[in-house]
């Protein structure tokens, strides 16, 4: 009867067994996988919606998803865009990682999504009809999918897993936390395999505020473009996108024989003072965090070989953790290789699903994705720059950095030797 | 399990419509306080109903000391500080000690966050077009701000997130918080919910039909949906080994949790109940207490059809014919349903029934629906010394989420005796 707390267990090892993506820089593993390595830039004038009446047109795409080919026919039709990425996504994760949904096991894998703005396109449909047209014409088929824990609850309805069902919505780090707390479900005992990402979509309202906001790469001077860490960087580039892993316990992997990407073997969390829609202008966050991570997976700074950073091409941003970084490193005789995938992705806030992806092919492989649009580095740091970096990698660290001071790092590790 | 951490309750704030504050908001459980009525808090001509659990009487600069700025801060975000303030205040912890900060954090079940304000902006946007729009009213306007705003302003460098899980957020926020607390990643946590009213949420909610023009009445034959409501509610969660530490007064003890999921529609609860049979599975297991422990059963009884006979289905099928001997009530037909902080307003309705020994009771109720046969407490409160109460949360997207509670005994100091 107690089998299930019998498999509490929080020394039990946590591992990546699939990937699930929808991105601009394609859907599905193979090939995102061979187009970041190669350093494409995803980004490219919008073409889903008007940008006329606002100072930036670039954006970060997701323009080859055939939501049919991947979700039902029954189910097409109650979902929006962040549903259908989100479940087209999960089920990648799962088929990549072997697991087939049954009566059996079903119960026992969940989902934990995040998700920083959820369907902006949706909620602005509902706000124009009931501010334009009055309450009775708000239509009662858009509603469930204005709520931000819309698409984990259409992916378990598409894919029939029934376990542990969460979505966390904390702005820049949402995927990163949601990774996070799926690691600690699993610990627990309350599933033995945990989907966990993030899904983030571009909508013509939501890119016309971000403008508004001023952290938008503008249209001015032919400067407009992404560049993390570059002297140069003048904003973001705002992305789409969704990325997803099947996580379990290394013991169910090698039961299973799956294919093991890496381990995560980490994770820290924490806060720090900072005003709404601000990136933190001190580093004691990162620091403060990026320590806390380190500590839980029992490894020093000088064992860490890459870190996928935050950096977007923000002028605050990218200055501030280029520093932290500079602090936590300095007394390591080799300096670990540090690089950004927002150049070529873009911004989507909870963008933590697709890096994560990104960092347990990085794991994998032994290769490092360049960071697109770099070439005048802000501070001398071994930065990815051009093309890709073949490097075994040991342990590599996934940072979560958020405006209004939210930080969470995970640690994933190689454990392909052991 | 034994090896875990115990976790305990040392303070709790809320504001709802049936109370500004814990003590208001008990004395009214008492009672049977009915806080639905015609609300002002918006213009609800054109809309099918009037009514709902509106907060009155909220004065921001009296709940929320002077050494905090309300510049730019929503109506969620105030009530969320104001019911912190509060909860902080009844755990001993305000002024906040420094030595704290840097391990204490804060989760929140996120509901509609600023969208109340949002609204104002969007009229205007339509009005004005998007260069005359004054776009950093927006800054706000997402949940996650409310925790933001309460770690910013106090000063806390640990974990910080927000959970959206539509209805049974609140109740995922405390589970979360006490996994934080366990695995050493925090030592004290707020955990809970605010969820203000809106326009959107109200049309959306006309639109599905889901409302009760009148009052709503969980558990009757004769119900027709739920009343809207919204509040705030915070609670101080910290080990056993913290609160006696620190000579804290306690409520009670979080002692199981559990979550699952119907995948079955985004909005009618599974016939067959098996989500919450799951959910209230996985509670007790975590627990370690059996079916014979329960005492108190808080519903989540939103008055809806589908949800009231549903839910009485997975309480039986759980407790098989000891169902029947267990009080079951919904507070809901008295502060209403606040949406993603019903998880958390419940957790507190719980932890008082717990301490003061009492069982809150449905009020509303005037006929027996045969579907719905169980004790649910409809002749008032109930003087009960309570050990165990469970508490159900259940969601939009098929998520559910069940909290168990239990009453403290050992040494140091307890509410209610």
């Amino acid at each position: 009867m107690d089998h299930d707390r019998d498999r509490s267990d929080s020394r039990q090892r946590i591992v990546v067994t699939g990937l699930g993506l929808v991105t601009p820089l394609g859907v599905g593993k193979d090939e995102f996988s061979r187009r970041l390595f190669e350093g494409v830039c995803a980004i490219d004038t919008v073409k889903s919606f008007d940008t006329s009446a606002v100072s930036s047109h670039l954006g970060a795409e997701v323009r080859d998803f055939t939501p049919r080919d991947f979700i039902s026919v029954k189910n097409l039709r109650r979902m929006d865009k962040t549903s259908l990425m989100t479940a087209a996504s999960a089920r990648m994760a799962l088929d990549d990682a072997g697991v087939t949904i049954n009566a059996e096991n079903r119960d026992r894998i969940g989902i934990l999504l995040g998700t920083s703005f959820g369907a902006t396109d949706v909620t602005v449909q509902v706000a124009d009809a009931l501010m334009g047209e009055g309450p009775s014409s708000v239509n009662p088929i858009l509603v469930p999918n204005t709520v931000m824990n819309a698409p984990a609850g259409h992916a378990s309805i598409e894919l029939g897993f029934r376990g542990v069902n969460i979505t966390v919505t904390h702005f820049a780090v949402s995927a990163e936390t949601a990774i996070a707390y799926a690691v600690s479900e699993i610990k627990r005992g309350a599933a033995d395999f945990m989907l966990a990402g993030g899904v983030d979509i571009l909508s013509k309202f939501y890119y016309e505020s971000m403008t508004k906001f001023h952290g938008l790469s503008p249209d001015k001077d032919g400067q407009e473009g992404a560049r993390p860490f570059d002297r140069l960087r003048n904003g973001y580039v705002a992305g789409e996108g969704c990325g997803i892993l099947c996580l379990e316990s290394l013991s169910s992997a090698r039961n299973r024989g799956a294919r093991i990407y890496c381990e995560i073997t980490g994770s820290g969390m924490g806060s720090s003072p900072t005003l709404p829609t601000e990136w933190p202008k001190d580093m004691g966050g990162i620091l403060r965090t990026f320590r806390r991570a380190l500590n839980n997976a029992g490894v020093a700074p000088g064992d860490i070989t890459a870190v996928m950073a935050s950096a977007n091409g923000d002028r605050v941003l990218d200055a501030v953790e280029a520093r932290a970084y500079g602090e936590l490193f300095d007394a390591c005789a080799q300096k670990p290789y540090v690089t950004s995938v927002k150049g070529s992705l873009g911004e989507s806030f909870s963008s933590g699903g697709i890096r994560a992806c990104a960092l347990a092919l990085s794991v994998e492989k032994g290769w490092l994705p360049p960071t697109v649009g770099l070439s005048n580095p802000l501070a001398p740091m071994n930065f990815v720059m051009g093309q890709k970096k073949d490097i075994d990698v040991k342990h590599a660290v996934l940072a979560g950095i958020s405006f209004g001071g939210t930080y969470v790092y995970l640690v994933f590790s190689d454990c392909k030797s052991q | 399990m034994n090896s875990k951490k115990r976790i305990v309750i040392t303070g709790l704030g809320t504001i709802n419509a049936i109370g500004n504050d814990v003590a208001q908001f008990a004395a009214s459980l008492r009672e049977g306080v009915c806080g639905i009525s015609e609300i002002d808090l918006f213009d609800t001509t054109g809309f099918r109903t009037r009514k709902g659990g509106q907060i009155r009487n909220f004065n921001p600069r009296e709940s929320i000391p002077r050494e905090f700025s309300l510049k730019r801060m929503t109506r969620a975000d105030q009530l969320a500080l104001a019911a912190t303030i509060e909860a902080l205040t009844d755990a001993g912890l305000y002024p906040l000690p420094e030595s704290f900060k840097e391990d204490m954090g804060v989760v929140i079940g996120g509901g509609s966050g600023g969208l109340f304000e949002a609204e104002t902006f969007y009229a205007e946007l339509i009005a004005k077009g998007l260069d005359r729009s004054r776009f950093s009213r927006l800054s706000t306007v997402y949940c996650a701000s409310s925790a933001d705003r309460i770690a910013s302003n106090l000063g806390l460098l640990g974990p910080k997130t927000t959970l959206m899980t539509a209805c049974s957020s609140g109740a995922n926020a405390l589970g979360y918080a006490r996994d934080l607390i366990q695995s050493g990643q925090a030592g004290i946590m707020l955990a809970g919910a605010v969820d203000p009213m809106c326009r959107i949420t109200y049309a959306a909610f006309n639109a599905l039909k889901a409302v009760d023009e009148d009052v709503c009445r969980p558990f009757d034959r004769n119900r027709s949906g739920l009343s809207l409501g919204e509040a705030a509610a915070i609670l101080v969660l910290e080990s056993l080994e913290s609160a006696l530490a620190r000579n804290a007064t306690i409520y009670g003890e979080i002692l199981g949790y559990g979550v699952s999921c119907d995948s079955f529609h985004m909005t009618a609860p599974d016939e067959k109940a098996s989500g919450a049979v799951r959910s209230m599975r996985a509670a007790l297991k975590d627990s370690g207490l059996s079916t014979e422990d329960i005492d108190y059963i808080n519903a989540h009884g939103t008055a809806t059809p589908a949800n009231d006979s549903t839910e009485t289905r997975a309480i039986k099928e759980v407790f098989g014919p000891r169902a029947y001997s267990i009080p079951v009530s919904s507070t809901k037909s008295m502060h209403a349903h606040p949406l993603d902080a019903a998880g958390a307003l419940e957790a507190v309705v719980s932890l008082l029934a717990l301490s003061y020994g009492f069982i809150p009771p449905t009020i509303h109720f005037k006929e027996r629906d045969p579907e719905c046969d169980l004790d649910y407490v409809t002749e008032g409160a109930r003087a009960a010394d309570l050990r165990h109460v469970l508490s159900n949360s259940f969601a939009f997207g098929g998520n559910n989420t069940t909290v168990v509670f239990g009453k403290y005994e050992g040494q140091g100091a307890v509410h209610g005796s």
